[in-house]
């Protein structure tokens, strides 16, 4: 019986070609798109689950409430507080501090001169001074050397699998040698750790003990006593004894240093402390950030889920409707076989083994297409190659539930409404169909398919916009042309600095050249506390520092509001500030040129300029009020305007003074607007994201209307036939024909505007600086779909209109 | 009024050619009632079509109203039905979807005649075939001889030159029969309509005033 089934099913696919071949390619691209945004998902779910401890690690914030801007919270600590932590949490089993650094590794010959092998960190990696404590909370895959002792005195050092091999060529190799830690701070290493995963927020470099921070606290400008001072380079972990007691350190954190940190904030509803963050929502955390590579929303996950949900909707839903087409075709099938004597179960068996079959093609053809388009995911996405595919169980569960609920779906109310048929009714109904259930259903289902296309369409619009709208934004500074590089200096390096920036100015395309200890948009935050004018309480906000010498603002092209830029000095004597600064303060800036300001607990210098302001963090943000200094010793980037014209031969002379200035470091450069680039990027990805998946639902929506068009001619060939020799014209029939699917196309509209313009209206809320949705934006999508949907439908209608009517008026 | 020269239709398998039509020649004057007769398979419904330019013959010239129908395009032709041919099937061939009223108003629409004439018009032709009561409901809530009225009514509905009838009584009962015939024959008579029709039946061939006889293809004088 099956066998004859599936004999019979492929002969009807092979026999309606066309609809088996829409059917399939439809669900198989709904079921592909929908498998690579499991895959984005399923990747960005496992976040840091490598570690055996995940559910008992937490972190530590500090959250300011009450400012106007809002919450903030950074991953940052002051370093006195960490002492504070460490003494009143009883709920810690080990707790570790953590300082950020961005090394550069080299191997010292022997006798001095250049090292015989240097190796840079990464953008994707961090490197951390970290306690002892950090091998018992994180369980690292130890390759050599013992954890117990690796970071406990000062100038121990671990490398990753990674480094090792590189400095030493074998993992075995590496253990008890000598490496030199940013040319300045010698270290032995004592052990060797595998490489982490990507799906982890702790890419590690290299692991040095917090005791050598200690050690060299003048080089990294480690000032145990500050409260004041919260760098985001500073932070802490903790395990947790169980972690049931999550809720009671929270509690207890929450009274943790809330007189140091407060001590200044004499206005009365501002307040700051301590919070405790689960490692499992690190990776969610877009404010807070991670020292991974990326963090990601959850709102984000969820419009990713909803957007793939509801795609494998859309083809589903197409499916379904292309289906229910085919089989009502074979009514007069259904009443011979009725009159024949089958029954009721035997038909619905019939229909559903066809079903099955196409399904079943679906889903082969799905997962071949997310296969191939796999690679390509790293260009929307975090989603490394490496991520396992095939071989993950719960896809192919996923599939399974994919499979056995279209096929129910789509194969049941058609076998169901055809095996009820009257025998006779069947037999008589020549091509056309009883009207009723079968024909609103149809039209519910393209409504609400072309409800979601025309929804994610809009949602593409508006997405592309608004990241279109941050990238050509203004961003207050000149990104082209500027060739950035960093470098790590002692006090020896920095006395170097003054001549490196003269050879530098002597090539001939070079215009100008400028330290500094941050680009102007950079993910890096550093806040201090600050008073101007001497005045009797500080200011309840904190100021964003950057430390840059006297040519920053020729070199990234920074507009003076007031005053002037500061003159040349290897310390502080004079301030610059932004206008968020100004306004913030409510003085003018012409008013605050000239008043004496003082950052932390330092010395009273005059305010001398006010720039305008500028995109120092991400444009998710606020303008944030900024402090410029100059202060040699924080310098660690390099900025250097050229000229047009000969790029790579400029880039090649600077690398060569670079080389000759600091022969033990490596010199990678990158061109800001590409760091910019980069800084954005995965608003670009997301916007191509937005396209494809705009693209998608197009095709989908439009093979389905193309299946149904087909349907909707065969249906109607009598009465087109009638009309033609009733003198009706190619375009009278046509227009008949398209005007039905332009109706629902145009209801569909209208009820994904209002949803479209709800949700992205939520969706822009979310960003500082955003675009009004204009009407153009839901016009262009609408136009775009009715277009579409118009040459899609008319293809077949026109078709229909030009056939001969001879064939359909036959009398049978 | 159609002038027919050596049409000949024939289908190619291969090299061997199968003969629908050969040498048929043929005039019909306006005001005429033919019937074209003959055994089944004989071509006559092939003919009929290609009278009604529905079919177009693989060889042959054909010239109705003093133009060459071979040099028609699709455009043309919708014309032609639109204001010269009615056509009644044997099958009915009435819209499923439409009332008896909007099936007879269609062809008035793609003539683009204005409402308020479709109206009188359509009410005439009710009341002349006795249908008013009937207007308002779907073929299938007809009997067969009502849904032939219907069709005749919607062919004369656009005051055509010439009626082309495919066995226009094929389905009906002997007395639907006759009134069919006596409604052509009125027509034919008292409007001076040209009428075509193909017919198995030599009493319904007595109502028109000349015979084609077709036997394997060729016109049997």
């Amino acid at each position: 019986m099956f066998k004859n089934n599936l004999r019979i099913a492929i002969r009807q696919l092979t026999k309606n070609r066309t609809y088996a071949l829409l059917n399939i390619l439809g669900l198989a691209i709904g079921i592909a798109a929908s498998l690579l945004i499991y895959r984005i998902l399923r990747y960005e779910l496992s976040f840091n689950q490598n570690f055996s401890n995940s559910e008992r690690i937490v972190r530590v914030l500090t959250k300011t409430t009450g400012s106007e801007n809002g919450d903030q919270t950074s991953r940052g600590l002051p370093i006195p507080g960490m002492a504070a932590i460490e003494q009143s949490i009883s709920q810690f089993a080990h707790s570790t501090r953590l300082h950020e650094d961005w090394p550069t590794i080299t191997i010292p010959k022997a006798g001095g001169g250049p090292p015989l092998k240097k190796i840079s960190i990464s953008q994707s990696e961090i490197s951390f001074f970290a306690e002892p404590g950090f091998v018992k909370i994180f369980d690292l895959t130890w390759l050599a050397g013992n954890p117990e002792t690796a970071l406990n005195e000062v100038g121990d050092i671990v490398l990753t699998r990674r480094v090792a091999e590189f400095c030493f060529g074998k993992v075995e190799n590496a253990l008890e040698k000598t490496v030199v830690m940013n040319n300045n701070v010698p270290c032995i290493v004592r052990g060797v750790i595998e490489d982490l995963p990507s799906n982890c927020d702790f890419p590690i470099f290299t692991l040095a003990s917090y005791e050598t921070l200690r050690a060299y606290a003048s080089l990294y400008f480690f000032r145990e006593e500050e409260w004041g001072s919260i760098s985001s380079n500073d932070q802490f972990f903790a395990l947790l004894q169980d972690k049931n007691q999550f809720s009671a350190a929270s509690s207890a954190m929450a009274q943790v240093g809330q007189h140091e940190l407060n001590e200044r904030k004499k206005k009365r509803n501002l307040h700051t402390s301590f919070v405790l963050q689960s490692l499992g929502d690190m990776h969610y955390d877009e404010e807070v950030g991670s020292a991974g590579t990326h963090t990601i929303s959850w709102s984000r996950l969820w419009v990713l889920g909803t957007i793939g949900l509801l795609v494998l909707l859309m083809a589903c839903f197409n499916f379904i409707n292309l289906a229910t087409a085919l089989s009502t075709m074979r009514a007069r099938e259904v009443g011979v076989r009725k009159a024949l004597g089958s029954n009721r179960n035997s038909l619905i068996a019939q229909f559903m083994t066809e079903t099955s079959l196409i399904v079943a093609f679906s889903l082969a053809v799905g997962v071949g297409l997310a296969f191939v388009c796999a690679p390509l995911l790293k260009h929307i996405s975090d989603v490394p190659d490496t991520q396992p595919f095939l071989s993950d169980p719960i896809l192919w569960l996923f599939l399974a539930v994919i499979g056995v609920l279209v096929t129910l779906l789509s194969g049941f109310y058609p076998s169901l409404v055809l095996s009820g048929f009257s025998p006779i009714k069947a037999l008589r109904s020549n091509l056309t169909t009883a009207k009723g259930g079968g024909v609103s259903l149809r039209k519910i289902l393209v409504v609400s398919q072309f409800t979601i296309a025309q929804a994610l369409i809009i949602g593409a619009v508006v997405t592309i916009s608004q990241l279109n709208y941050i990238r050509e934004m203004d961003l207050g500074f000149n990104k082209d042309l500027v060739l950035t590089t960093r470098f790590n200096a002692d006090s020896i390096g920095l006395t170097k600095l003054a001549t490196m920036k003269q050879r530098l100015l002597q090539l001939p395309k070079v215009e100008y050249v400028s330290f500094s200890s941050d680009l102007p948009a950079s993910g890096n935050t550093w806040s201090s506390n600050f008073n101007i004018d001497r005045r009797p309480e500080e200011p309840d906000f904190h100021t964003s520092v950057k430390l840059c010498d006297e040519d920053y603002q020729k070199t990234f092209g920074l507009e003076m509001l007031a005053g002037h830029w500061f003159t040349a000095s290897d310390t502080v004597k004079e301030y610059v500030v932004n206008e968020t600064m100004c306004r913030k303060l409510g003085m003018a800036p012409e008013e605050i040129v000239g008043k004496v300001f003082r950052l932390g607990g330092q010395s009273w210098f005059p305010i001398v300029g006010v720039v305008k302001d500028f995109h120092s963090h991400s444009l998710h943000e606020e303008y944030e009020a900024l402090t410029l200094l100059p202060n040699k010793t924080f310098y660690s980037g390099i900025g250097i305007k050229i000229r047009p014209g000969d790029i790579s031969g400029t880039t090649n002379a600077i690398r060569s003074v670079y080389d000759e200035t600091f022969p033990e470091q490596v010199f990678e450069s990158e061109f800001f607007d590409e760091s910019i680039a980069n800084f954005y990027e995965s608003e670009s990805r997301f916007s191509d994201f937005c396209k494809g998946i705009a693209a998608l639902a197009i095709l989908i929506g439009c093979l389905g209307l193309f299946g149904l068009a087909t349907h909707a001619a065969a249906r109607r060939t009598k009465e087109i036939g009638v009309r033609k020799v009733l003198g009706a014209s190619v375009g009278n029939i046509t227009g008949l024909l398209t005007r039905d699917f332009l109706a629902l196309v145009l209801l569909a509209i209208l009820i994904a505007t209002p949803l479209a313009y709800y949700f992205m209206d939520k969706w822009l809320s979310d960003f500082v600086f955003r675009i009004d949705m204009k009407w153009w934006m839901f016009a262009m999508a609408c136009s775009g779909a009715v277009l579409v949907a118009f040459f899609t439908v008319s293809f077949q209608s026109l078709k229909a209109a030009l056939a001969n009517p001879v064939n359909s008026l036959r009398t049978e | 009024m159609i002038e027919l020269k050596d049409i000949e239709r024939y289908f190619q398998t291969g090299s061997l050619k199968t003969y629908v039509l050969r040498y048929v020649t043929a005039k019909i004057l306006e005001g005429e009632f033919v019937s074209i007769m003959g055994p089944s398979g004989a071509g006559k419904s092939t003919l009929l079509n290609i009278i009604g330019m529905l079919e177009e013959p693989t060889a042959g010239e054909y010239w109705f109203l003093g133009e060459g129908v071979h040099k028609f395009n699709e455009r043309r032709r919708a014309e032609m039905y639109r204001e010269y041919i009615g056509f009644v099937f044997q099958a009915y061939h009435l819209i499923d979807d439409l009332t008896v009223y909007e099936n007879l108003e269609a062809p008035l629409i793609y003539k683009k005649v204005p409402s308020a004439e479709r109206k009188s018009r359509i009410a005439d032709l009710l009341d002349r075939f006795n249908i008013v009561a009937k207007k308002d409901l779907f073929p299938n809530q007809l009997s067969g001889g009502q849904q032939q009225l219907v069709g005749i009514a919607r062919a004369l509905i656009g005051r055509p030159k010439l009626i082309l009838a495919d066995e226009p009584t094929g389905n009906l009962q002997s007395q639907q029969a006759e009134e069919i015939m006596s409604i052509f024959q009125q027509l034919n008579k008292e409007e001076g309509v040209t009428i075509i029709q193909v017919t198995h039946s030599e009493e319904n061939a007595g109502y028109g005033n000349r015979i084609l006889n077709l036997k394997d293809g060729k016109i049997d004088a």
